[in-house]
């Protein structure tokens, strides 16, 4: 017998050796699946499916073919494929449990959670090859129906799997993972392990793009956007049709506000249309814009291949209550808590899209039923927290906050937030009845003589003008420090970068937080307290393309000179087209194509309120307001309210601008050739000038040439002819500036003064031109001229002394006496070295103003300073000798 | 050349009448190193220098300016600001000035350091601060206002500390090495308006001081910098200066107060005095209201409100009557 058992086994050895050999079926075999498994791991998903699917066929006993197949389907989301290829395993091969687990997963994609559920325990059952998948599987499937507690034990079991010291797979590695990551919830710790694992199945198998998928997405979910954009770069470095990998960059490209998240969205779909979280990304995208028809269709093509999917569901049930369905919010609201009565995401997701649509009030409201159901949402204490502070529950959502963090100290955005709260110890509030308004410490006493009169002037303008009282108290935060700013803004799209109102609370940059002329703060704050008013007037329901425009529109009608002004980029982009119609104004705010567009969109919504109101009287905007308040689309508002359709009114529009700004425009050159690489010559822009006198920037440009060579004669020529072509033009380098200098030096004050006066009616940002127009008018004999110019910079830049007392001075000349007492008590607050003196002037200022009482107890002040102080001790027996009745 | 000289210098230094307490200004500008520093530093002394003159009535020939560059401005700079010709000046004024001088030295420019020294920086070889120490030491009697307002200069405090010496220097250490802004508020105060906090018409150096602390720190948050530069004050002699002397409750800033830029004759020292009984009188009355003043202020804390603001009005309408009868009497008499 022994003879031939060892020629039995020496031909098995043989036949062993053979299949080996390059050119044996079996070595073949073996190439091409690699090869397709090659060709689908770097994203040839048709190659991959071509090849599987002849492999399936002709070794239909070959799980990793099929396997292959069914992926390679999936990944292009032909899920009845995918679908049909491992079914077609399973029947050919009815012993064997290797296809289970990936038919559980595909069943599980599809919406079929029982049929996925029974298939999982299939591959746990006869011990398939990824059982440990299966069972990971089936532990999500668990969590996903609510049966938490059951999962989270499942989960934790993993931790004994990778403890026990088998070596485990790639694949092994990444379900540990996964396992791990869900356990973070419960204690955050564990993220770091289930980074290691995702590590560990990396250098397990470097080819196996999974790990590094979901290495990305865990970071995204921590808030570490620079690690989740490498580990998504290094995906499509392999494969650049890695779907997933693609809508993570997206995701990650929208958490650090860059433009093109939409456009990466959209390859995700181009690789696979049936991409479930990319539809249902692409659907909170579009409700952003407010596009609420187009995130419906998204969340509904999501439902059609997972009609299970929670987070397709959260979606549309956001869609629904932000388009006022309340039956359809319900029904999908219902729907969600069937299949998982503990589904907190709904939620979340519900306060996050309802505060990125300003519903403050609301998103508190779906935060507090997160937390409800989960103890452990921690993203849900967080939004509460958020949306209390936004709404002025300062107090409480502090308290939220700090559970949020507790839970999950990798929310940047919260801790920051916090951080931005421990300084409140340092704020001042200044409670009126109607506003409260907190500064640092440090300015209150200054700010807090302009911030409380200027809000009660633009409350009550504009309850006047839209017959509407904002509840109160408004609180207003004053930042000194426009990153403390900026924390507050935080996860907000489109917010322009100097205030933000969020309707009973305002948030806003200090004067003291930008450089001189960096912004004008009365303005700011008259803009933002519109923006409370139009979201109190429409429950928060307005788009932001018109509330910009109004607000922009109110700043206007408060001061001349406030409000955005049109500029030669303006016009230069409306020459070239790069101006949006009426009707797509709004994605000028949430997703500008080029970085200039949000500014110019602010600027054309003001015109196009102008517009309207000029059109169609002022209570067509008032009606407006009140349409959108009532749910009606922007198309739905024009056709209703000023009874046309928004397109013909667009041309319209531009009519109007082509009318208003005709002579500007015709004095812009776009197509002009600019010298490649490098600033034009002084000859280039002189031969401009002489060769082109419509032409405004050249002739500005020459003016300025000739200005700095002090040539101001001539200068004055070229200017003057800039000035006539575009009369509205007050920005940087503005005619007016250098003309009111020329016309100084030649002892032409009056003519100075009108170039000025005209420059600080348009220019609500130029302090200096405000100082000289002053200096010209005192000059000038006009001292309430004077008072005026410097009463417009306080709104620029608050902070000098030598300013206050210059202005308080010309208050006194002018008898204005309440506000040269606010301008000595602002000098005071500033601190002057020379406190003795800051008080004399203003117990002379009570004096003047006939308050004996005030003046006596400031003089007393003052000479407990300096008693030798002669000049005060004058004063305060003037004031006896006046109180007493007597001439002293 | 370097006799020559020093007898230009010394020929500019006039000798005072020997009598009266007289103030004597020695400015030195240093290295610039660029035209923007070199047109701040001779706008800084020319400013002190100005005010000292035409405001406080220091006489001309009691004031030494020595910078950079001779030609900038041949008709107020007496010579260049080298080692030999400052200590030539210093030296020819501790002989000429009287017993009971105050003699004022502001430094304006650059600092550095070396080998752990400050120095401060001059065409040709620095000069350290145990150079400095060594040239006051040839002035025993008088009192000294040294003021070194460029950077790194915290160590001239330890190095000149001594009786009757109030030093003030721009940085508190040798580490302060950015350039300094000090000058030019410390000019400030003694140029315009807003360091005569008590209100006697003069600016004690304690008030030019404490003006130009407060000022460069202003000047720095208004620019939303970080404070590079704080400025020491010492003059009781221990070595170790004071950001923020006060009489009342530091031991720093007692002499400094009592030190004014004055022209001969002036009160060099808060002493109303007179030979008319009447005035005599009236001005030992404001003394002793003044001190009753200062002491009710001392117990503000532990009085009433009311009670205390109703004695202080009392005792300064008191002293605003004096005042007023004194200033119709010298008036009359004029």
């Amino acid at each position: 017998m022994r003879p031939a058992v060892r020629s039995g086994l020496a031909l098995l050895m043989m036949l062993a050796a053979s299949s080996l050999c390059a050119g044996h079926p079996l070595a073949q075999a073996q190439e091409r699946l690699e090869a397709a498994e090659a060709a689908l791991r770097t994203g040839r998903y048709d190659e991959a499916i071509d090849i599987f699917s002849d492999l399936a066929q002709r070794e239909p006993a070959s799980a990793r073919a099929a396997r292959g197949r069914s992926r390679a389907y999936w990944a292009v989301g032909r899920y009845a494929d995918a679908e049909r290829a491992a079914q077609r395993y399973i029947a050919a091969n009815a012993g064997s449990s290797e296809l289970w687990n990936t038919l559980g997963e595909v069943l599980y994609r599809r919406g079929k959670r029982d049929e996925a559920a029974e298939a999982f325990e299939r591959a746990l059952a006869g011990r398939a090859g990824d059982a440990l998948i299966a069972r990971l599987n089936l532990a999500i499937l668990r969590y996903d129906r609510g049966e938490r507690a059951e999962a989270l034990r499942e989960f934790d079991g993993f931790i004994d799997v990778y403890n026990r010291g088998r070596r485990l797979s790639s694949e092994e590695l990444t379900a540990v993972g996964t396992a791990v990551a869900y356990l973070g919830a419960e204690e955050w710790q564990l993220y770091r392990d289930a980074l290691r694992a995702y590590d560990e199945a990396i250098a397990a198998d470097p080819g196996n793009l999974e790990p590094r998928v979901r290495v990305g997405e865990l970071f995204l979910d921590k808030y570490n956007s620079p690690d989740a954009a490498q580990s998504f770069r290094d995906v499509l470095a392999v494969n650049p049709n890695h779907a997933r990998a693609l809508l993570g960059m997206a995701r990650r490209m929208r958490f650090d506000g860059e433009p093109g998240a939409f456009d990466m969205a959209r390859r995700a779909l181009e690789v696979n249309p049936d991409l479930v979280s990319a539809r249902v990304f692409l659907a909170e995208l579009l409700l952003e814009l407010e596009e609420h028809d187009r995130a419906a269709e998204e969340a509904e093509r999501a439902l059609e291949v997972n009609s299970a999917s929670l987070e397709a569901l959260s979606v549309l049930a956001a869609i629904r209550y932000l388009q006022g369905d309340a039956g359809g919010f319900e029904a999908a609201r219902r729907r969600v808590l069937e299949l998982n009565p503990q589904y907190a995401e709904l939620y979340t997701r519900l306060a996050e899209l309802s505060a990125r649509n300003r519903l403050y009030f609301e998103a508190a409201e779906f935060a507090r039923q997160a937390v409800e159901l989960d103890h452990t949402s921690w993203r849900g204490y967080a939004l509460l927290g958020i949306n209390q502070l936004r709404t002025g529950r300062i107090a409480e959502g502090t308290r939220n906050l700090e559970i949020g963090f507790e839970g999950d100290p990798f929310d940047i955005w919260t801790k920051n937030t916090l951080d931005l709260l421990d300084t409140f110890t340092e704020y001042d509030e200044v409670r009126g009845e109607r506003f409260v308004i907190a500064v640092d410490g440090k300015e209150s006493e200054l700010l807090s003589l302009y911030f409380a009169d200027l809000a009660e002037e633009a409350y009550d303008r504009l309850s006047e003008l839209y017959g509407f009282r904002a509840s109160t108290p408004i609180r207003i935060e004053v930042y000194r420090s426009h990153a403390d700013f900026s924390v507050r803004t935080v996860g907000l799209v489109g917010m322009a970068a100097l205030g933000v109102s969020f309707g009973p609370v305002i948030a806003m940059d200090s004067p003291s937080a930008r450089e001189i002329g960096g912004f004008n703060w009365g303005s700011t704050l008259w803009h933002e307290l519109a923006h409370t008013f139009h979201m109190g007037i429409t429950d928060h329901r307005v788009p932001r393309w018109f509330s910009e425009g109004l607000a922009v529109y109110e700043e206007r009608r408060a001061r001349p000179g406030w409000g955005d002004d049109v500029s030669p980029g303006y016009l230069t982009a409306y020459l070239q087209d790069r101006l949006l119609p009426v009707a797509e104004l709004n994605n000028g705010f949430m997703r500008p194509a080029y970085p200039e567009q949000l500014i110019f969109s602010y600027y054309e919504a003001s015109l196009v309120c102008e517009f309207i109101e000029q059109q169609a009287g002022p209570r067509a905007l008032v009606d407006m307001l009140l349409a959108y308040k009532n749910g009606m689309s922007t198309p739905e508002v024009f056709r209703t309210v000023l009874n046309t359709d928004v397109d013909d009114f667009g041309g319209q529009f531009f009519e109007y601008m082509d009318e208003r700004f005709a002579v500007p425009l015709s004095a812009m050159r776009p197509d002009r050739e600019m010298p490649h690489g490098r600033a034009p010559t002084r000859e280039e822009i002189a031969e401009w000038a002489e060769s082109d006198p419509g032409d405004f920037t050249a002739q500005l440009a020459y003016g300025h040439i000739l200005f700095e060579d002090e040539r101001h004669e001539e200068a004055a020529v070229y200017l003057e002819r800039a000035k006539a072509l575009f009369p509205e033009y007050a920005g940087a380098g503005s005619p007016y500036w250098y003309l009111a200098l020329i016309y100084k030096e030649r002892g032409l004050p009056r003519r100075a003064a009108d170039e000025l006066t005209t420059l600080t009616s348009i220019d609500e940002r130029d302090y200096q031109a405000n100082l000289e127009l002053a200096e010209v008018l005192e000059a000038l004999g006009d001292r309430a001229g004077a008072a005026a110019a410097l009463e417009r910079a306080i709104y620029i830049y608050p902070y000098d002394i030598a300013f206050h007392a210059r202005l308080a001075e010309l208050y006194s000349q002018t008898g204005e006496h309440d506000r040269a007492i606010r301008e000595r008590q602002a000098v005071l607050s500033l601190a002057p070295v020379d406190r003795a003196n800051a008080l004399f002037e203003l117990a002379r200022a009570y004096y003047e103003a006939d308050d004996m009482t005030l003046a006596r107890r400031t003089v007393l002040r003052a000479l407990e300073i300096a008693p030798g102080f002669e000049e005060a001790q004058g004063l305060l027996l003037e004031i006896r000798a006046r109180n007493s009745g007597g001439t002293g | 050349m370097r006799t020559l000289v020093a007898l230009a210098v010394a020929v500019s230094l006039v000798a005072a009448p020997a009598a009266a307490q007289q103030s004597h200004l020695v400015v030195v500008s240093g290295l610039s190193g660029e035209a923007r520093y070199a047109d701040a530093f001779h706008e800084w002394a020319v400013t002190l220098i100005s005010a000292a003159q035409e405001r406080w009535g220091v006489p001309e020939s009691n004031i030494a300016f020595l910078a950079e560059r001779t030609e900038r401005d041949p008709e107020r700079i007496d010579a260049r600001s080298t080692r030999e010709n400052i200590e030539t000046t210093l030296e020819t004024l501790a002989v000429r000035a009287g017993a009971e001088d105050h003699v004022f030295i502001v430094l304006i420019g650059h600092g550095s350091t070396s080998d752990g020294e400050s120095k401060f920086n001059l065409p040709g070889p620095d000069m350290t601060a145990t150079d400095f120490a060594r040239l006051l030491d040839a002035f025993p009697t008088q009192t000294i206002c040294f003021v070194n307002a460029a950077s790194a200069s915290g160590e001239f405090v330890p190095a000149l500390s001594g009786g009757r010496r109030a030093i003030i220097t721009a940085t508190k250490t040798r580490l302060e090495r950015n350039e300094t802004v000090f000058a030019a508020f410390f000019v400030e105060a003694y140029a315009g308006d807003g360091a005569d906090v008590d209100k006697d018409q003069r600016v004690s150096v304690l008030e030019a001081f404490s003006y130009a602390s407060r000022e460069v720190a202003r000047a720095y948050e208004d620019d939303g910098k970080l404070l590079t530069e704080h400025a020491l004050l010492d003059d009781d002699g221990d070595g170790e200066g004071t950001e923020e002397p006060d009489p009342q409750s530091t031991s720093d800033g007692r002499l400094a107060m009592t030190l004014f830029l004055a022209g001969p004759g002036e009160p060099v020292l808060a002493a109303e005095t007179s030979s008319d009984p009447r005035l005599a009188a009236l001005y030992g009355e404001k003394r002793d209201l003044e001190q009753q003043i200062a002491e009710l202020r001392r117990q503000k804390d532990v009085l009433d409100p009311e009670a205390y603001d109703q004695r202080l009005e009392e005792l300064l309408v008191e002293l605003a009557l004096v005042t007023r009868e004194i200033r119709e009497i010298e008036e009359a008499q004029q």
